[in-house]
Parts: structure tokens; C-alpha cells; sequence
């Protein structure tokens, strides 16, 4: 990081839990208004329940539309917060200490998010009791163990608690920090109880690294198993053309990160623009970010093309007769370029260069340009593989999304967004120990007239240092 | 007082210097040391050279006995192209070894690099052993699945409108420049990578070694124009051998492997193909400075750090390995559509069963349950011994799927365009002695080229390890005194 400011421990204190410890002017109207948007979605919610299932757009033989596409898209985006800070954490990457909590926190208001969203959907969300009691005790019927709507929600559920355990971990020294400074009494014995007493001796730091590091490693597999097994709800299908391909469970995860990852950018934009903490998230950070995302997207894109090039190679005639309705028939085919064009074409090209990557606005309009690609994506795998007659198909149809669906999929939206103000007001979105330690070990070198950063390595053997290396 | 560009004051702190061993002298004793390494030649090398020379006779008698038996029958191919396959896994992966950690500046990878790229050259011999596969791969017309979508496939549907063109022997023309540009992209690698040291050689070298020097090194004085030529060309050369390995295992894997079975549609086959290729490379590096330490006077430059990354690495790469096999065997099996379930009985469940198991125990259930610890990751021993067991496994996983594969073909050749096999092959197609002269004599043949090719260029990176000077500081913290290591853009 070459902009690198050094700052003091007070000062980052001070800048980080300024937001806390009071309340910007604009606080109180976003969360006013996005409350507004979360309540007109559960009111329509409260409608779809109250008349049936029959008010969405969903009907033979297009079953799963909007609300499942938005489920596998806020999966998707909950991929940021194990990419960003489990894996940049075990590869010691300085450049995610700011980041790594606010992508975090997304993830698992993007998981409450996703996980609502087909509860949603089944019209009856009381009936997940289902899956938890027998449907007959009499006649001793139980949930299909080899389905995979039931393995979703193991997936889903324990995604969530893994990541809810990994933030709470990573917010102990800052929690500590919050009790030591708030005001009131009752906000001081909260902050007090959540912190479960850390003082920051020698012995409470080691093992909140370990824990950090374990969460870390443990968490990867989750992460990749559950995107795995949401592109399994689809890919273990015969029936539809499309969805029956190997390279889904990458596809899918590869996609997650994509989209993740943006949104990961775009909230490092807003963090500057809103909290003004521009001392902490530099144009050195998105620079590394959009590095990242040519990489990943990069990789997103050849799957894509392998997923596409295996649909041709079957010589399948309805597998072709599927990917023409994608592509080239209305209205699915307008929506396939704009989805290649948003998610690669634009974005891609542009932060190949230095001027745009590290430019807050551009990365922030090009990975909300992602995002809205990415979503596409999911609606495109979705619902024309669903739409296309079949030969054992009696009834056909297309598919129209009704406004309850609509409001239900903005009200997902506002609720990860209302999730991240209400945390944000309470918890500092930068994780304060994270960025002392990175200003601890951080040094420069001087290499002829230039200084070049450079930071203590962590966790070498003890050999090393050996006389001999 | 600092202001920001908000225009707030906030109070800076100053940042602490880390000083660098990087004197002239220091830099010298590097050079004279490694180039003291290198000039010496052991009693021990040689005896190691002769025997894999010896081996690589075999080989050249077991691929002259090969190509005497002619092409009509493909069944006897399969281990010739299994150890084509394999060769292009392990030897053509291994400079991935060097590439990836250099773009994300990873100093570890610094003493070990040059071995990594090393193994480049023995891709002029992956490329001999690819010739004969030219005659073996059935043209378009013969009427096979393919992913040119030839023309009289296209003329089934107007989707394939553009595509009747296609020259019928696309994957011959293709194959052929993707190979041959993989090998002269590794080429160019190593070349550009050794300028510095060729140089090194012509300034200190004696006898043919300075002549050697002088004639490769193409004036290198180490100029900051030619400096930032060498990264510049290294970035974009790495980037193109990165994409090409990719795109080789693509056509080997679906040329030389999938088209050959009716029903064989496994659109995450290739990546799977490519990242074994990955695990393997990581695991030839390995087992290769290994070696370099115990028996070629590396010790005070290889040390644990590099098998710590690499063995962190090595572990990362057998979990992703399990899971890009499970998520394509899971989908066959859950499915069970007839073409998967004789896919799977082709490979897995069948006669091939025992290879399997054994395929999978050594590249992942013991990189697994032995990498997980960190006493392991962190030991010399540790990780070369899990190098070995995927090296194996590897050569299994190619026996295994290539053999199979190439039966299946010699039986169902008319049938290709099938979605699924008229006959399994119900027993193993077992090795004969021109088999055995390949594997043994082609494996040993590259081993041969690389200790030949260690001993015309310096092993050990030499400008790294002096670059690694102005990079490298040990600072007082506290009570302990800790490394600090810079990292240029």
C-alpha cells in the first residue's frame, strides 16, 4: 500500500467509533425509508399468505421464478465475506484489515436474505416444521433425507451460524473497546455482556487469533459447500434441459464470488462516501479489490463459456432448442446481452485500467453494473429452462412476475441494507483491532530513492531466523 | 499535523524503517555461492544421470516398438497416451509453481522458482511424445462428438448455421499450435527469466560455462531499461503460459480422452483435468527441491519455508481436487441416467475399481488427513513423502482414466456419436512390456533433461535471491526479533 497514513491508536479509535457514539444527519431518513420498503414487502408477503400462491406470477409449468432466482443471487452475495476475510486473512493479504468486517457483516444479512426468500416462496413458511417433525407421526412419513430441498437448508443454516459465530469472534476486541467508551449504563452492561469480558491480555489475544484463523479454515468448506448444493437443487434435475451439468457447483460458486466481491466494492465506495473514512479504504484498496475481480471474473467468464460449449457438445436437440430461447428469442435473448454485457464486457475492460481501479466512483458504478448482470444470470438459468416445452409437457406458458413478487425481491434489498445501517450504528463496520495491527507491523524499506512498504511476517517457523537462512 | 483529502487535520505517526542487508558485498557472496554450488558436480549425479539416461533408452525403444505396431489398433495407445497425459500434468504444470507466487510477490517461492521453470524443457519431450497422437485422433468425419460442431452435425440444425466450414481435422490443427505454443511459451520463460544469470555466468564463469553465458545472456548488463523489459515480458509471458496450460488440458482432455466414450458429457471434466495438473506440478516442484536440498548443497537455501507454502498449497489443491471429482460424480450418481451409470462403470465401479480407490487414497485422503497438521506442513520430510503419494496417484488417475477410455473406444469407435456405451470393458487392459518401456523410459527421460538442463543453467535463482536482499530486515519487537519483508507493486 504505498498511500498508506499512518495513524494513531487514539485516532483510530476515535475516527472508527465516531459513528457509533453518535448519529449522522442522514441516518435516521435511509433507515426511516428503507423500514418503508421492508414493511410494503412484508405487507405483501402478509397479501401472498393471505390469498394464496396464485398472486404471484408463478403457475404450470414455471414454478420457481423470481423469488428462487433472488434466493440464488443473495447466496451469491454472501460468498464476499469468507472470500474477502477468511481467505485474504489465511493468505495474509494486508490490503483486506479495513474490508474484511463489513463484508462479513453482508454476509449474513444476505443469508437472512436469501434464506427468507424460498420460505417465501412456498407460499406456507410455517411448513418448514416439516422438516424438522414427521408429516404423518401415523403412518411415519418423514422429510426425504436424499432431497435436495433438504439439504439446502443445512447448508443455508449452517453457512449462518458459521459466519455469525466468525463476526462475533472478529468483534470481541472492539466490543471491548465500545464498553470502555460508551456512555450510558445500559449501553455500557450490553456492550459488557457481548464482549464476554475481553481485556486484551496476552492469553484473550492468542486465542482470539486462533479462533480467527480456525473460523477461518473451517468455515472455506462450508463456504464452498453451500453454493455447491444450490446449484445441485438444479443440476441433479434430468428433466430440464440446461440444469443437468457438472460444472455447476464452480459455476455457481465462481458466479458468487463474482458478485460477492462487487459488492464488496461497492460497499468499500459507500463506507467513503457516507463515513467519510477515507484515511482507512485508499485507492491503493480498490485498486487491490478490482486486481481481484479481473481475476475472478476473468475465471467466471471461462466457466461460462465451458458451461455453454458442454450444452452444444451434447448435440442434444432440446438442449439446443434451449439455448436458442436463452440467447435469441424474446424476451430472454435482449436480457442474455444484457447480462454478458454487464457482468464482463463493460466492467472487465475498464478496470484493466490503473486510473479506473482506483477510482471510488467508477468502481462503484461498475460492480453495481455486476450485480445487476449477475442477478440477470440467475433468472436466465432459472426460468427459460422451466418455460421451454418438453415432450411430457401438457401445459405451457410464460412467465410474468407479479408486483407481490417484485416488492418481495426490493424488500430483500432494503432489508440487507436497513441490516447494514441498524449494525453500523451499533458496531464499528471497520474492524479497529484489525487496522492497529496492520499499523503495528507495518514498515518501509527503502530500495535506492524509492520507500517501499513493506509489513512483519506473521507466523514464520522458528527456523528461519536461523543464521543459516 | 497531516491533512487528509477531506481536508481534516489528523495527527500522523511516522512510519518505522526496516534496514536491508542489501550491501554490495552481501550481494556478491550471494552470487559466489550459489555459482559455487553450481559449478561442483557430484560422483552421485552422474550415477543418478546414467541410470535415468538408461531409462530414457528404454523409452525410446519402447516408442520405436510403439509406432512399429502401427495405428489401427487404439487399444494398445492407451498407456502411451496415459504417459503423454501424464508427462503434460506433471512436467508442463510445474512452472505454475513459479508463476502464481511471483505475480502475488510471494518471496518464498524465490530459491525455488528456477527449478519450477526448469521443468519447461522437458515439454520439448511431451511435445516428440505428442507427434504420433496427430494419426490416432479420428478426424470430424469419422463421425464423432466434437467441439468444432462440424459440419454435417451442423446441418442437422440451423443453430449451427456458420459452423459447416470447419476444416474436418480442427482438433489436429489446434491441438498441434496449442501444444506447440505451450512448449515455446515455456521456453521463452526460462529464457528471459536466466538473462540475469546467464549474464552472471559470463562475468564469473570459466571454459564453456562463459561461452554459454555470453552467447544467452544478449548483452544483459542490468540496465533499468532491460530490468523493466524482464518483468514486463516475464508478466505477460507467464500470463500467456498461465492461459495456455488451461487451454492444453481443455483439448487433451476432451481430444484424447472424453470424445473416445459414447455418453461422456462432463462439462467441469477439463477444469478437473487442469487442476490435477496444478496438484501435480506442485508436487513434481517439490519432490524436486527436495532433492535439490538432501543431495545438490541447497540446505541453506531451501529450508522450511518453501515446503511450508508449497505444502499449504499442495493441501488447498487435493481439497479443491475432491471436490471437483465429488461435484461430477455426485451429479452421475444421483442422476443415474444409463449413459452416466456406464460411465461410472467404465471408471470407478468397474474393472478399473481397486485403481480408483488406490487413485484416490494417495492424491486426496492422505494429502488430507497428513497436510491438515501443521507439524507436517512445516517439516522437510513431511511434505516431499505427500509429494510422492499424489505423484502416484496421479500416474494412476491418467492409467486409469487414458487406458479405460481408449479401450472403450476400440470397441464403440462406430458408435461415438452415441449417448452411451454398446459394452463396458469388463477387465483391465494390462500393461505390456513396450508399456512399461514408456512409463519407466519416458519418465526417467525427463528427469534426464532436467538434471542435464541444471547442469547448463544455475538452479537456484540467482537475481531472485539478490533481489530478495533489498526486500528482507530483521527488526527488534519486543522481546523478539522478527522478519520484515517488503513488497514492491
Amino acid at each position: 500500500m504505498q498511500e498508506h497514513t499512518q495513524l494513531s491508536q487514539k485516532q483510530i479509535n476515535d475516527e472508527l467509533l465516531r459513528d457509533v457514539l453518535t448519529v449522522p444527519k442522514w441516518w435516521l431518513p435511509a433507515v426511516v425509508g428503507l423500514g418503508i420498503v421492508v414493511a410494503t414487502g412484508l405487507g405483501a408477503f402478509s397479501y401472498m399468505v393471505y390469498h394464496g400462491v396464485g398472486v404471484t406470477g408463478l403457475n404450470r409449468p414455471v414454478f420457481w421464478g423470481f423469488f428462487i432466482a433472488n434466493f440464488v443471487f443473495w447466496i451469491g452475495i454472501s460468498h464476499a465475506g469468507i472470500m474477502i476475510s477468511a481467505i485474504l486473512r489465511l493468505t495474509q493479504a494486508e490490503w483486506r484489515r479495513p474490508v474484511t468486517r463489513a463484508a462479513e457483516v453482508m454476509t449474513v444479512f444476505s443469508l437472512i436474505a436469501a434464506l427468507h426468500t424460498p420460505l417465501f416462496h412456498v407460499g406456507r413458511p410455517w411448513r418448514v416444521l416439516y422438516w424438522i417433525f414427521p408429516y404423518d407421526f401415523d403412518r411415519g412419513i418423514w422429510p426425504n433425507i436424499r432431497s435436495p430441498f433438504v439439504w439446502d437448508p443445512s447448508a443455508v443454516g449452517t453457512y449462518l451460524i458459521a459466519s455469525s459465530l466468525f463476526v462475533f469472534v472478529c468483534l470481541l476486541p472492539d466490543i471491548a473497546i465500545l464498553r470502555d467508551r460508551a456512555k450510558g449504563l445500559f449501553v455500557k452492561r450490553i456492550y459488557a455482556f457481548l464482549c464476554l469480558g475481553f481485556r486484551g491480555t496476552p492469553r484473550q489475544w492468542r486465542l482470539q487469533t486462533i479462533a480467527g484463523i480456525l473460523l477461518s479454515a473451517l468455515v472455506l468448506p462450508v463456504f464452498v459447500s453451500v453454493h455447491s448444493i444450490v446449484s445441485w437443487d438444479f443440476a441433479v434435475l434430468i428433466g430440464v434441459e440446461g440444469w443437468h451439468s457438472t460444472i455447476f457447483a464452480p459455476y455457481f460458486i465462481i458466479g458468487a464470488i463474482h458478485s460477492g466481491v462487487s459488492a464488496v466494492a461497492m460497499l468499500m465506495a459507500l463506507a467513503v462516501w457516507l463515513y467519510k473514512l477515507d484515511n482507512y479504504i485508499k485507492p491503493d484498496h480498490f485498486d487491490a479489490i478490482a486486481r481481484l475481480l479481473i481475476v475472478v471474473a476473468t475465471t467466471w467468464f471461462f466457466f461460462f463459456f465451458l458451461e455453454w460449449v458442454y450444452a452444444l457438445y451434447t448435440l442434444d436437440s432440446p438442449e439446443i432448442a434451449l439455448r436458442e430461447l436463452q440467447a435469441f428469442e424474446w424476451p430472454y435473448g435482449p436480457l442474455f446481452a444484457i447480462f454478458v454485457i454487464l457482468s464482463f464486457v463493460i466492467p472487465v475492460p475498464m478496470w484493466l485500467f490503473k486510473r479506473f481501479r482506483r477510482s471510488a466512483k467508477i468502481m462503484f458504478w461498475t460492480t453495481i453494473l455486476v450485480n445487476i448482470g449477475m442477478w440477470l444470470e440467475r433468472f436466465l438459468i432459472v426460468i427459460p429452462g422451466l418455460v421451454r416445452r418438453t415432450h411430457m409437457t401438457f401445459d405451457w406458458g410464460t412467465y410474468h412476475p407479479s408486483l407481490v413478487e417484485i416488492l418481495i425481491v426490493v424488500e430483500t434489498f432494503a432489508f440487507v441494507a436497513l441490516g447494514m445501517l441498524l449494525f453500523a450504528k451499533v458496531l464499528p463496520l471497520i474492524p479497529l483491532f484489525d487496522v492497529k495491527e496492520g499499523v503495528v507491523f507495518r514498515h518501509v524499506i527503502k530500495v535506492g530513492r524509492k520507500t517501499v512498504p513493506a509489513s512483519i511476517r506473521e507466523g514464520l517457523p522458528h527456523h528461519y531466523y536461523d543464521k543459516n537462512h | 499535523m497531516a491533512i487528509n483529502s477531506a481536508g481534516v487535520e489528523y495527527e500522523a505517526v511516522p512510519e518505522p524503517y526496516a534496514e536491508t542487508e542489501n550491501s554490495v558485498d552481501n550481494r556478491k557472496d550471494v552470487s559466489d555461492r550459489l555459482l559455487r554450488i553450481h559449478n561442483v558436480i557430484s560422483n552421485r549425479f552422474w550415477q543418478f544421470a546414467a541410470l535415468t539416461g538408461l531409462m530414457f533408452v528404454l523409452g525410446i525403444i519402447g516408442f520405436v516398438l510403439r509406432l512399429a505396431s502401427g495405428f489401427d489398433d487404439k487399444d494398445v495407445w492407451g498407456y502411451y497416451v496415459a504417459v503423454f497425459a501424464f508427462l503434460m500434468t506433471t512436467t508442463s504444470a510445474a512452472p505454475m509453481v513459479a508463476i502464481a507466487p511471483r505475480i502475488v510477490n510471494a518471496h518464498w517461492r524465490r530459491p525455488i522458482s528456477r527449478a519450477a521453470e526448469l521443468w519447461t524443457l522437458a515439454g520439448c519431450l511431451n511435445l516428440i511424445l505428442y507427434i504420433p497422437l496427430i494419426w490416432l485422433l479420428p478426424s470430424l468425419e469419422n463421425g464423432r462428438r466434437s467441439l468444432w460442431f462440424y459440419g454435417h452435425q451442423a446441418s442437422k440444425n440451423e443453430f449451427w448455421t456458420g459452423f459447416e466450414s470447419v476444416p474436418a481435422y480442427s482438433p489436429h490443427i489446434w491441438a498441434t499450435l496449442a501444444i506447440i505454443s505451450l512448449v515455446v511459451l515455456g521456453l521463452a520463460l526460462v529464457w528471459i527469466s536466466c538473462l540475469p544469470d546467464f549474464a552472471v555466468l559470463r562475468d564469473q564463469g570459466s571454459g564453456w560455462r562463459k561461452k554459454w553465458g555470453e552467447r544467452l545472456s544478449l548483452g544483459w548488463i542490468g540496465t533499468s531499461g532491460q530490468w523493466n523489459w524482464q518483468y514486463h515480458r516475464m508478466g505477460v509471458i507467464s500470463a500467456f503460459y498461465f492461459m495456455m496450460l488451461i487451454f492444453v488440458h481443455f483439448f487433451i482432455s476432451v481430444e484424447f480422452l472424453m470424445v473416445h466414450v459414447p455418453g461422456w458429457i462432463d462439462s467441469l471434466y477439463p477444469i478437473t483435468h487442469a487442476h490435477n495438473a496444478l496438484q501435480a506440478g506442485v508436487a513434481t516442484v517439490m519432490l524436486t527441491i527436495f532433492c535439490l536440498r538432501q543431495f545438490g548443497g541447497y540446505k541453506d537455501y531451501i529450508g522450511l519455508d518453501q515446503f511450508w507454502g508449497l505444502g499449504k498449497l499442495l493441501l488447498a489443491l487435493s481439497l479443491l481436487w475432491f471436490w471437483f471429482w465429488f461435484s461430477s460424480f455426485n451429479l452421475f450418481w444421483y442422476a443415474k441416467k444409463p449413459s452416466e451409470l456406464s460411465l461410472l462403470e467404465l471408471l470407478i465401479s468397474g474393472p478399473y475399481m481397486w485403481m480408483f480407490i488406490a487413485e484416490f487414497l494417495l492424491v486426496f485422503i492422505i494429502p488430507w488427513f497428513s497436510m491438515i497438521w501443521n507439524p507436517v506442513r512445516r517439516s522437510v520430510w513431511g511434505p516431499p513423502l505427500i509429494a510422492v503419494s499424489v505423484l502416484i496417484g496421479t500416474l494412476l488417475d491418467r492409467i486409469r482414466l487414458y487406458v479405460a477410455s481408449w479401450d472403450a473406444a476400440s470397441r464403440d469407435f462406430a458408435s461415438m456419436l452415441e449417448m452411451e456405451m454398446s459394452e463396458v470393458p469388463d477387465k483391465i487392459l494390462a500393461p505390456g512390456i513396450t508399456d512399461i518401456f514408456l512409463i519407466v523410459g519416458f519418465i526417467g527421460g525427463s528427469i534426464f533433461i532436467f538434471m542435464m538442463a541444471s547442469r547448463l543453467i544455475p538452479v537456484m535463482n540467482i537475481w531472485e535471491q539478490k533481489e530478495f536482499l533489498l526486500y528482507k530486515a530483521e527488526v527488534q519487537y519486543h522481546r523478539a526479533k522478527v522478519l520484515v519483508l517488503g513488497k514492491p507493486r
